[in-house]
């Protein structure tokens, strides 16, 4: 029914999909899975139109199709239900399932609330929930709203003549296994209907819910097979592909930390995002943090840094009970932050790299009480020098240079600050294979200086082969414990396995 | 996508080059335009005549500025800048040379209160100071007893240092100049300025490297009122009178005058030199249609339009996505 001709997509020379290709027959549920960043996402929103390939083709029963935007996307038929939703929950559920298709129930100008209200009503009846459609969508728990989405989805149905194919993206990451089952049955039914492409990272739900996967790594298929007979270790090893390359991760540069301690979690709990955790980081040492989106990591990781105040529990820094309630009181304890979203948190983007480097310890550019500027280019130019940021002068805005120098702005920010803590938040994201390189050997020399550093990587390999020690949480719990010491570091198998 | 949304608009904008001397040469421009068709303007009594008619708006532009770099507006300075001048007006016989200070802090605690809860409620700056500008007229109206009101020849006394020239030079001149080279310094070279303009920049990663980004606004708003207090000073001075209406009419000008200078609506760049600039544009521009004959009223006409066009020629529409 669709199927999907060597798609690629590149963001800013990254490539996100390179040369995909995929079928989805008539009423089957496809599963698709990957390591966070494999480009399943991507694929996801070039079917919803909110992407246009650069390569490759649509076809819809044989028919090439071009979705320029999501309507394009409803109109051939393709619903989506999103991991983060995306129902408006001011209005009711009837408004939001005919979210801009309100023409059809329009008399004289005004919207006929019964008809509409009607209509909806047999769209829940079909993923038989007893839903009123007045309802207000922000009264409903997640679960029901999901089932709406998908009621939702299920409403092209009477507005295309084609046969409807529904994406689910992590559909079942924050229910309760309860409503999984009622997703699941629904599904099933479902199907009799429509065609679906479910995206999980729990393989085990993948395995049984759909009749065929695919598996992706670094933005390409590797692998497409029945369920029937495939396992979940199987699909571990798949995502993981080929064996880590030690030598790629300066592995032979990882010295044994210092025995002192520079942070210390006990308990540490955010209610609703994650719970119990402990773990210690000393000096010199990477720590690094597994687990899928949903796994508590990323709340973790704000927490560190004074994003999301821990609820629960204690966090030392340096011996002293802290309880960090914003980034100024965490950067003041020498803590330095370098996060996912680079050119919103990490940078303000217009100003010059001097004005950048400097933004986080001003006062290491004063004369006398005033900022002097020929103190403070010397101050950006050292740093340019010491981490080669590759920047024409100090001068040069931030939004000019490529990804990895903007990481290294943000780094020698921190490093201006001294800060001897550092959160790194996916630090190679969006990066070209040379800038994480370059990166991975900025990370050893700031581990060698005796930095301590909390790291939650794009890839299992990355955390691997960086950390000294591992973490890997799921569902808001610390799931396992790695030491990992070069040499004898575990292998991603062995993590996954706690991670989904 | 981004793209695709903006295109549309982006004729309007200049390049950044450009944006950067346009102001200057523009005023340069009318300048020159007006002196070719009446020769007496470009003269040094004339021009000094124009910068001393200036001052008071370019310091209440001044104050705006602050709040403009951080990408917020202060819509009080008018209510806050006629408070100013009925203090003065009923309290100089009385207080002497305390009704100035006395004016200023008013203004201060104004601009305190709009900045707190600016930031500790979550409110749009707009809202916020035009909800205090009304706090501000009312408390001006009840002071004054809804009149206006002459500063008698005792009061008067106390306003020579406004009134009055030094070397030729209208002292207003030098207030003027003295605020604009203290606010170039503390924009250029204190943490204060460098956090606003970070903040207008971007407001997220500043605030994760660890500025206090409250703090800065805070300052931000006591500052802009507080000039506008000054600038109501100077008014009541020049006028010998204060009243609740007395800076009515001066908050578009005001207004215009920072985005004709070049300094984004949106913050993050630009400065009080550049609303220097601008605040030369709009009163070259009022002298302007004053000689060629534009009926007084409609003045505010041609500000509006201006301000208009000023924005849509600064605006970078590549960052703002959605308008509201």
């Amino acid at each position: 029914m669709l199927s999907i001709g060597q798609v690629s997509k590149a963001f800013a020379g990254v490539q996100a999909l390179d040369d995909v290709s995929m079928e989805i027959g008539e009423n089957e549920v496809v599963g698709l899975v990957g390591e966070n960043g494999a480009g399943k996402s991507t694929l996801m929103r070039i079917l919803a139109g909110v992407y246009t390939p650069d390569r490759g083709s649509l076809r819809l029963d044989g028919q090439p199709v071009i979705l320029r935007k999501p309507s394009d996307a409803n109109a051939a038929g393709i619903g989506i239900v999103f991991q983060e939703q995306s129902l408006l929950p001011n209005l009711t559920v009837a408004e939001n399932i005919y979210l801009g298709q309100e023409a059809e129930f329009v008399r004289l100008g005004i919207i006929d609330r019964r008809r509409l209200n009607d209509a909806a009503r047999r769209q829940l009846a079909k993923v038989q929930i007893d839903i009123e459609p007045r309802t207000r969508t922000s009264e409903l728990n997640f679960a029901a709203r999901q089932m709406v989405e998908l009621a939702k989805a299920l409403a092209l149905e009477e507005r295309t003549d084609r046969h409807l194919l529904i994406l689910l993206d992590e559909p079942t990451s924050v229910l309760e296994q309860r409503d999984i089952d009622i997703l699941f049955a629904r599904i099933r039914t479902l199907k009799r209907r429509a065609s679906f492409l479910f995206v999980s990272h729990r393989l085990d739900e993948v395995l049984a819910m759909s009749d065929r996967v695919y598996i992706m790594k670094d933005a390409r298929v590797v692998a497409e097979m029945p369920t029937g007979n495939a396992t979940v270790p199987q699909l571990h090893q798949l995502m993981v592909g080929r064996d880590r390359h030690a030598e790629y991760y300066r592995e032979s540069r990882q010295k044994p930390p210092s025995p002192k301690i520079v942070m210390q979690a006990s308990g540490l709990t955010v209610s609703g995002v994650y719970k119990g955790v402990d773990f210690t980081l000393r000096q010199g040492e990477v720590l690094g943090i597994a687990g899928v989106i949903g796994s508590g990591r990323e709340g973790l990781t704000r927490t560190l840094f004074g994003f999301l105040p821990q609820t629960h529990g204690t966090l030392q820094v340096n011996g002293q009970s802290v309880r960090l309630t914003s980034p100024s009181q965490a950067a003041d304890l020498g803590i330095g932050y370098l996060p996912r979203e680079r050119r919103v948190e990490g940078l303000v983007q217009p100003l010059s790299v001097a004005v950048n480097v400097t933004l986080a310890s001003l006062a290491t550019a004063k004369v006398a009480g005033l900022i002097n500027p020929l103190r403070e280019r010397k101050l950006a130019r050292r740093w340019i020098e010491k981490l080669r940021i590759r920047a024409p002068n100090v001068d040069t805005l931030c939004l000019n240079l490529s990804g990895g120098n903007q990481q290294k702005v943000v780094l020698s920010k921190w490093m201006n600050a001294r800060s001897r803590i550092l959160i790194f938040d996916h630090p190679t994201r969006g990066l070209d294979v040379g800038a994480k390189e370059e990166v991975y050997e900025l990370i050893r020399d700031l581990s060698e200086s005796g930095i301590a550093i909390v790291l939650t990587a794009d890839t299992l390999e990355e955390t691997i082969g960086l950390s000294h020690s591992i973490l890997v949480m799921r569902d808001g719990q610390v799931t396992a414990r790695f030491e990992a010491p070069p040499g004898t570091k575990p292998s991603q198998v062995q993590l996954i396995r706690h991670m989904v | 996508m981004r793209t695709d949304t903006a295109t549309a608009a982006n004729w309007l904008s200049l390049g950044p080059r450009i944006r950067t001397s346009a102001p200057f040469l523009v005023l340069i421009g009318l300048v020159a335009l007006i002196g070719i068709l009446k020769p007496g303007f470009v003269s040094i009594d004339t021009l000094l005549v124009v910068m001393a008619d200036t001052a008071t708006l370019f310091i209440l532009a001044a104050g705006v500025t602050f709040v403009v770099m951080l990408g917020g507006i202060d819509l009080s300075i008018q209510a806050v800048a006629s408070l100013s001048s009925v203090i003065i007006a009923v309290t100089l016989n009385r207080a002497g040379y305390w009704a100035f200070p006395a004016a200023l802090l008013a203004g201060l605690a104004i601009g305190c209160f709009s900045g707190i809860v600016h930031v500790w409620l979550r409110i749009p700056s707009f809202i916020v100071t035009l909800a205090t500008s009304g706090l501000a007229a009312a408390a001006a109206l009840v002071m004054s007893q809804g009149r206006s009101i002459t500063i008698g020849d005792t009061g008067r006394s106390f306003l020579s240092w406004i009134i009055g020239r030094f070397f030729g030079v209208p002292n207003v001149i030098i207030v003027a100049a003295a605020v604009g080279g203290i606010g170039i310094l503390a924009q250029c070279y204190t943490a204060f300025g460098r956090y606003s303009t970070a903040i207008g920049a971007g407001e997220a990663a500043t605030w994760a490297s660890g500025v206090k980004v409250n703090n800065q606004k805070v300052i931000a708003y006591a500052l802009s009122a507080m000039l506008a207090a000054l600038a109501g000073i100077l008014l009541a001075g020049r006028l010998s009178s204060g009243s609740p209406t007395l800076a009515n009419e001066l908050l578009l000008p005001a207004i215009a005058a920072v985005v004709v200078g070049g300094t984004a609506i949106t913050g993050g760049a630009g400065g009080i030199g550049r609303t220097a600039i601008g605040a030369l544009i709009i009163s070259v521009v009022r002298v302007g249609m004053t000689f060629i004959g534009v009926n007084i009223f409609a003045q505010q006409i041609v500000f509006g339009a201006v301000l208009i066009m000023a924005v849509a020629a600064t605006i970078d529409r590549t960052k703002v996505l959605i308008v509201k």
